[in-house]
């Protein structure tokens, strides 16, 4: 990597030199307190921050604006204006003329140091994680894919050992990476906190930016897998058309020939009308409270595919007396981080992260229907980004059943509502991503003493589908077996309909056994008489 | 096995292995005797950098100038040994702006090539510097393994015709008529490789030419043949962090001090050092105030050590020297200058040469200018090519891709074996197929680990300064079992468990210099999976008697044996209790707890009757 200093040839001149950096330091308002994050678990000492890389950006330039990023000299502490250091790179954050009260993640702290730059591209430094390890190998014993792959290494390899073999100028990431589905199941399994899903984010988003064909199948495949939303909302303007199309065996074949899409699988089926056309229709919120606000995080996959789960949301909660606020908002980038197409994702998280942050600023908290999204946004985020606001963001976001315990009498609720008349059973698989935020129990909780209703816990095990990982060719067979356990369980379950969080969760649930999967939001709908 | 052969080089360090490369080059007949392993005494107790002659540009400019030349000549002949790190001379605010400028006209008078960059600059190059570091001088310094290093030297003058013993300590210099007419040496586990439990002998090695290269212990040999050598020896700690903080080796630009220098060093960073005489290099105190010291003092430059991970600390003892009557009071101001001193003229003792003083950076000069002693001394015409011709794995580069794709190592696995194997890495891979990694937190390969064993027999220390095997973060306790068990085809188990044992205990002892934070846990975790999973502090094998298997449970007799079984596997439950508390507030700030109790809860569902279980089956789990 090319080094860029000034005049170095005369100690006099040196000794005034200063960086030409002052004019691109304008990357924040520089107001506010800094926030404390969320995760505030030990990972989150690790510092955060994805900038793209733009390749095309002259060098000089490029270390100019990094230059303003990462030195934040101990002179201008005193100097509110200079306080915030750039962090993104002096890329322009979508926030930055926001009104609402979002703050900047960015330490005040003189002494704090800043990764950006370690490793070319502004690439985060990660190395000191791997300080926490002690290499149980919990994480490896946790991991579905090291289970069913024997070519995975496995998350310790993919983690902490690869990030301490680095150095700065010898920097390339083992392809075995894409092998990791991102089901951060290692992340719940170290007891040492080590960030190993920052690890493996920030790893995939190097391996893919840098050392993958941009002209590959595999490459475009993950693309579009990975951009769900963009297809899913052209899908959408002819969703019974997308639906036939996408599902017609001829089809199916070809996509599997040429994508590498197993043709083994079943397309989800688009909803002739969205969650948003719905709520449009609507005419919006049926309730007004400027005391009890959530905005709603509905993801692509209740928005497209399965509006019932966004309307259940919103009846529910206008039960309980809330205004419920629907945000603009973009894929939440689970499946881009699953991929590491981490300048997709960071380009819907400026949308997301934007809006979520105004709609705070409004007396809101965000609520999201997909465990994956509430995990995205509370921990990928943070983690990846430093974007406006975005560890308010993640403070503020909850899952949306969590968030009625949390703040409802949803059993006193649920008791009062006097159960259902025609008994139901259900085969319940916490999702991963679910169990990484506390919450792998919490529908099994809330319906067990509600009448005619009987829940299952199916286990502990991963559904195997991880987003988009099942949806590779190569990578079928392993998530089929990964499933096994999941499948097996549910069939011996006395429940004949699956209950899931996650929207690929319930498909691998219903491929697997034929069943019908409903969201708990669907049935707290149902029992609460919402 | 009397014979004489033509010099004897007392000293497996880097002088001893330069010297007997250089003497094997130039055709003499040479034997190296060193009491321990290659590199035992000082130079495997350094912080491996590179000098540029930056730290001796304003008190000892003949050394700097020395520095920055011998620095060139070993980035050429010994590349896969060094790491062109570039180094800073870092300046804070308190520290002297009329010093800095002393500095760079010193280097610029040495002909080191310098560059000056401000604080900005030098926090873009190496982020985790403080912020308020003002400016820097950049320099060549360089990160080089001295292990390697010494290996290699030693494997060149093996090539030459040159014998190494190790574990061969001199027990006696041979004076005859007033001359000095070889060693005496025991063999601790007989001549060759040293393989454990073998029965030690001693052979007398007459020698036409006997150098003393032992550096510290010059003293202890030189009395062995009558004469004074006063060696002051001042020794100084090193720490040794889990990661790289930096990737540029950070001096201080002060004029001295203690905890000046952060090393990168393979994959870690080393923190040095102090400086304080000692009466006997083999026995000094290690004082947990100097570890302090370091991390407190270098944090002021790179404020992450502060709360990185320790991995251990070690001291080594410098040979400083200086000529009888010069009385300086402060070792730091001892010269760093090395003197060879002829016995023949000095002490009217011919037949013995003694070299002392000097630095790892300037090994191959000063080893140049022995082997012209001696050479002259014997009357012996050869020219040196030591500063031209490569070590052995320094002849080409490693190709990385080939690595990858042939040998089917992950990158940073064909990275780190081709660093440390440079030329020599074909070959050595070449010989395993499945090839397994070792040694996961430096990448070490079952070829690496057999090709080191090949050369050191059962020595596993020796294998892993040749291989790093056992140098990372868990500190062997993952892998010292399967290093040891890589003996196991070639030696006998008696011999495999006392290897294991002397590599296990090696690693403890610099980690008890970092016991707190997350090396503590490793270090309890490595003994309980030690002690307990492992039985290696009460294991039957290891006791003389028979092993009363009687005495053992063999299970028939339980009560409840099989007693549930009929009810096992249907993990498919419910649980649902009102305990379970891995209720929703939201953030991972409450995870750990939340998700710990999830999980114990789960388990619990999972399979429903474990609770009255246990209360049966004695607890067994």
């Amino acid at each position: 990597m090319t080094r860029h200093t000034e005049d170095d040839g005369d100690a006099g001149d040196a000794n005034g030199t200063t960086e030409t950096s002052g004019g691109r330091d304008t990357g924040g308002c520089g107001c506010g307190e800094p926030a404390p994050g969320v995760p505030e678990a030990g990972r989150d000492e690790q510092p955060s921050i994805f900038v793209p890389d733009e390749g095309e950006v002259p060098e000089a330039d490029a270390i100019g604006a990094r230059g303003s990023g990462s030195v934040d000299s101990g002179g201008a502490a005193g100097d509110p204006a200079a306080e915030r250091a750039a962090t993104d790179g002096g890329v322009e954050s979508a926030s930055s003329g926001s009104a609402t009260g979002g703050t900047d993640s960015t330490e005040l702290d003189p002494d704090a140091y800043d990764p950006v730059d370690v490793f070319p591209g502004g690439d985060l430094d990660l190395r000191e994680g791997a300080d926490s390890c002690y290499k149980c190998t919990s994480c490896d014993t946790s991991c579905p894919v090291a289970e069913v792959d024997d070519e995975f290494p496995g998350p310790k390899f993919q983690g902490p050992e690869q990030w301490r073999l680095k150095r700065k100028d010898d920097h390339d990431i083992d392809e075995s990476i894409t092998s990791c589905s991102n089901c951060m199941r290692c992340d719940d399994a170290c007891p040492s906190s080590v960030p190993l899903s920052q690890m493996h984010n920030e790893a995939r988003g190097q391996f893919v930016e840098r050392q993958m064909e941009k002209l590959s199948v595999e490459y475009i495949r993950n693309r579009i897998l990975a951009n769900y939303h963009t297809s899913a909302s052209l899908a959408s303007m002819f969703p019974r058309t997308a639906s036939f199309a996408m599902n017609f065996g001829p089809a199916r074949w070809a996509m599997e020939k040429v994508m590498g899409i197993p043709k083994e699988r079943d397309f989800p089926e688009f909803a002739t009308e969205t969650f948003r056309e719905w709520w449009k229709a609507r005419g919006g919120a049926k309730v007004e409270n400027p005391d009890k606000r959530v905005a709603y995080f509905h993801g692509c996959y209740s928005n497209y595919n399965t509006p019932e789960v966004g309307k259940a949301m919103v009846r529910v909660y206008e039960h309980f007396g809330y205004e419920v606020m629907v945000p603009p908002q973009k894929c939440s980038g689970t499946p881009m981080f699953a991929n590491g197409m981490l300048k997709d994702a960071r380009r819907h998280a400026e949308t997301n992260v934007e809006n979520l942050v105004e709609a705070i600023g409004e007396g809101a908290d965000v609520v999201a229907s997909c465990t994956s999204c509430s995990m995205s946004l509370r921990q990928e985020y943070p983690e990846l980004f430093d974007l406006h606001g975005i560890d308010d963001l993640a403070e503020h976001t909850f899952e949306a059943l969590e968030y009625l315990r949390i703040h409802e009498d949803l059993e006193g609720e649920l008791d009062a509502a006097g159960g259902l008349d025609d008994e139901r059973e259900f085969a319940y698989h916490a999702p991963c991503h679910a169990r990484n935020q506390g919450l792998s129990r919490q529908a099994v909780e809330t319906f067990r003493d509600v009448d005619g209703v009987t829940m299952e816990d199916v286990g502990d095990s991963c559904s195997g589908i991880s987003g988009t990982y099942g949806w590779k060719e190569e990578k079928y067979e392993k998530s089929m077996e990964i499933g096994a356990e999941m499948f097996e369980h549910m069939e011996d379950a006395d429940g004949e309909v699956g209950m899931t969080e996650c929207p690929t969760c319930a498909m691998q649930m219903e491929h697997g056994t034929g069943y019908e999967i409903e969201h708990p939001l669907q049935l707290l709908e149902q029992t609460l008489g919402a | 096995m009397d014979r004489q052969v033509d010099v004897v080089v007392v000293g497996g360090g880097s002088t001893g292995c330069g010297v007997v490369r250089d003497l094997a080059r130039r055709g003499l007949d040479t034997v190296l005797v060193e009491k321990g392993n290659l590199t035992h005494g000082t130079t495997g107790r350094m912080h491996g950098l590179l000098h540029s002659g930056g730290r001796y540009a304003v008190s000892d400019q003949k050394s700097a100038e020395e520095c920055i030349e011998e620095n060139r000549v070993l980035r050429d002949i010994a590349a896969h040994c060094v790491e062109e790190t570039g180094g800073l001379f870092v300046k804070r605010p308190e520290d002297s702006e009329e010093y800095f400028q002393e500095k760079l006209e010193g280097c610029r008078a040495c002909d080191i090539p310098v560059e000056v960059i401000d604080g900005e600059e030098a926090r873009r190059r190496e982020p985790y510097l403080a912020r308020d570091v003002e400016k820097a001088i950049a320099l060549p310094d360089g990160a080089v393994d001295p292990f390697r290093l010494c290996v290699s030297n030693a494997a060149d003058a093996r090539e030459h015709g040159a014998r190494i013993e190790t574990h061969a300590p001199v027990t006696d210099v041979l004076v005859e008529d007033g001359e000095v007419v070889g060693v005496e040496i025991e063999h601790e586990t007989g001549p060759g490789k040293r393989v454990h439990r073998e029965p030690g002998t001693t052979e007398e090695i007459r020698a036409r030419h006997v150098v003393n290269a032992t550096g510290a212990w010059a003293g202890n040999v030189g009395e062995m043949a009558g004469v004074d050598v006063e060696v002051r020896p001042s020794k100084g700690v090193m720490t040794v962090m889990n990661t790289r903080q930096v990737d540029t080796v950070i001096n201080r630009c002060r004029p001295k001090g203690d905890a000046d220098i952060v090393v990168p060093h393979e994959t870690a960073c080393i923190l040095g050092t102090t400086d304080e005489e000692v009466d006997d290099p083999e026995d000094y105190p290690e004082e947990d105030w100097e570890v302090d010291l370091m991390i407190e003092t270098l944090s002021e430059l790179v404020p992450a050590l502060e709360d990185a991970r320790t991995l251990r600390s070690f001291w080594g003892v410098r040979p400083l020297y200086e000529p009888p009557g010069t009385g300086t009071e402060d070792p730091t101001d001892i010269t760093r200058d090395y003197f060879l001193l002829d016995h023949g003229d000095r002490d009217d003792l011919p037949g013995m040469t003694t070299i002392v003083g000097g630095k790892l950076t300037t090994y191959r000069m000063m080893a140049e200018s022995i082997s012209d002693h001696v050479c002259d001394t014997l009357g012996h015409e050869a020219t040196c090519d030591t500063a031209d011709a490569p070590l052995p794995g320094s002849e080409s580069e490693a190709r990385m891709a080939e690595l990858m794709d042939e040998f089917g190592l992950r990158s940073p696995v064909a990275r780190r074996s081709g660093q440390r194997l440079g030329s020599r890495a074909d070959d050595v891979l070449d010989e395993y197929d499945p090839n397994p990694i070792v040694c996961n937190c430096e990448s070490v390969t079952r070829a690496e680990v057999q090709d080191a064993i090949g050369e050191a027999g059962s020595d596993l220390n020796a294998v892993r300064l040749r291989t790093r095997a056992s140098m990372g973060n868990c500190q062997g306790g993952f892998c010292t079992h399967r290093i040891a068990a890589e003996l196991a085809e070639e030696y006998p188990e008696p011999v495999v468990r006392d290897a294991e044992d002397e590599l296990y205990q090696e690693r403890w002892k610099g980690q008890r210099h970092a016991l707190w934070g997350e090396q503590l846990s490793q270090a309890m975790l490595n003994h309980l999976l030690h002690a307990t999973t492992m039985n290696r502090d009460g294991d039957p094998a290891n006791l003389d008697e028979e092993v009363d298997f009687g005495a053992f449970d063999d299970g028939t007799e339980s009560p409840d044996a099989g007693g549930t079984a009929g009810e096992a596997g249907t993990a498919a439950t419910d649980g649902g209790r009102a305990s379970d508390d891995a209720a929703a507030d939201g953030g991972r700030a409450s995870d750990d707890a939340a998700a710990d109790g999830g999980r114990a809860n789960d388990d619990a569902a999972a399979d429903g009757r474990r609770a009255s279980d246990d209360a049966t089956t004695d607890g067994g789990r």
